[in-house]
């Protein structure tokens, strides 16, 4: 007597390989987020015997709410800081320059004056390097 | 005369090698892919100047309303109350190592006191550097650039 036998195959079945990998693909593309990686560097001091500046010795930017600036206490824009910065910042390099933003000025304000600040090379030949953000609390400490 | 056969052609697109493509994109992917640790929602400001920032940095998201966020850089971030809690942050990311970079992902649109006392709070905790998160300037449609 003959018993049929069921032929069964030895290969994987991958047929559906293609689809499982294209839906994978399509979920990380759907959840996927671009993450904002790049922006501005700021140092902050770190020993404690940061020596105390004169404001007459440096430069004060005031930033108002609405984003004006009173540089030294005088108008002007953004694009003027940088032209009336330089004849100071070439008789004395290491000239302290201090960015005071109002409390109710917006943060966006304060950080376009400090990029400006920071493409000095660029724009006027020489980097402005002693650029100070001092927070309410230092200034009520050690400003008078 | 004898008619040779013509041969059959396969009318099937070939899709062995699908799966294999697939799974190149899929590495792709996994090796390209940037675990955001902060998905913060926040209009961030525009600059010229932008560094690439060091990865698993801690982050500190300030938005509009003033709502504070902080991640050491290696889980997603969780809110604190307020500035105050920053500092206790701060201070126990740096002790642990004391070259780690801070960034302060902060809305444009938020007063600056929100900003000063997370800064403050930084500066206390003796943290080294802080990268102020920002986007590309580009010009706007008046011909001004935004800001």
């Amino acid at each position: 007597m003959k018993f049929k036998r069921d032929q069964v195959s030895d290969e994987i079945p991958t047929a559906s390989m293609a689809d499982i990998a294209f839906l994978l693909i399509i979920y990380f593309m759907v959840t996927t987020t671009f993450a904002a990686t790049r922006g501005l560097d700021f140092s902050l001091p770190q020993e404690e015997d940061t020596p105390l500046v004169e404001k007459e010795d440096s430069v004060l930017i005031e930033i108002q709410p609405g984003g004006n600036l009173l540089v030294d206490g005088n108008p002007k824009q953004l694009d003027e800081v940088l032209d009336y910065l330089k004849p100071k910042l070439e008789v004395n390099r290491m000239k302290p320059v201090i960015i005071r933003p109002d409390p109710m000025a917006e943060y966006g304000y304060m950080v376009a004056v400090f990029d400006e600040l920071r493409q000095a090379e660029d724009k006027i030949g020489f980097e402005v390097k002693n650029v100070s953000i001092p927070t309410q609390r230092e200034i009520e400490m050690f400003w008078y | 005369m004898r008619l040779q056969v013509r041969s059959v052609q396969n009318q099937g697109i070939p899709t062995a090698s699908m799966a294999d493509i697939a799974f190149l994109l899929i590495i792709f992917f996994m090796v390209t892919i940037n675990f955001e640790v902060d998905k913060t929602q926040v209009l961030l400001p525009r600059t010229d100047l932008r560094l690439e920032i060091p990865k698993k940095s801690a982050y500190i998201s300030v938005t509009e309303a003033g709502q504070i966020r902080v991640s050491s850089g290696e889980e997603i971030s969780v809110p604190v109350p307020g500035p105050e809690d920053v500092l206790s942050f701060a201070t126990g990311v740096v002790a642990a190592d004391p070259s780690k970079a801070f960034v302060l992902k902060a809305d444009r649109n938020v007063p600056y006191s929100y900003v000063d006392k997370v800064i403050d709070a930084l500066k206390q905790s003796k943290a080294e550097v802080i990268y102020l998160l920002s986007e590309q300037e580009t010009v706007d449609t008046t011909g001004g650039t935004g800001g």
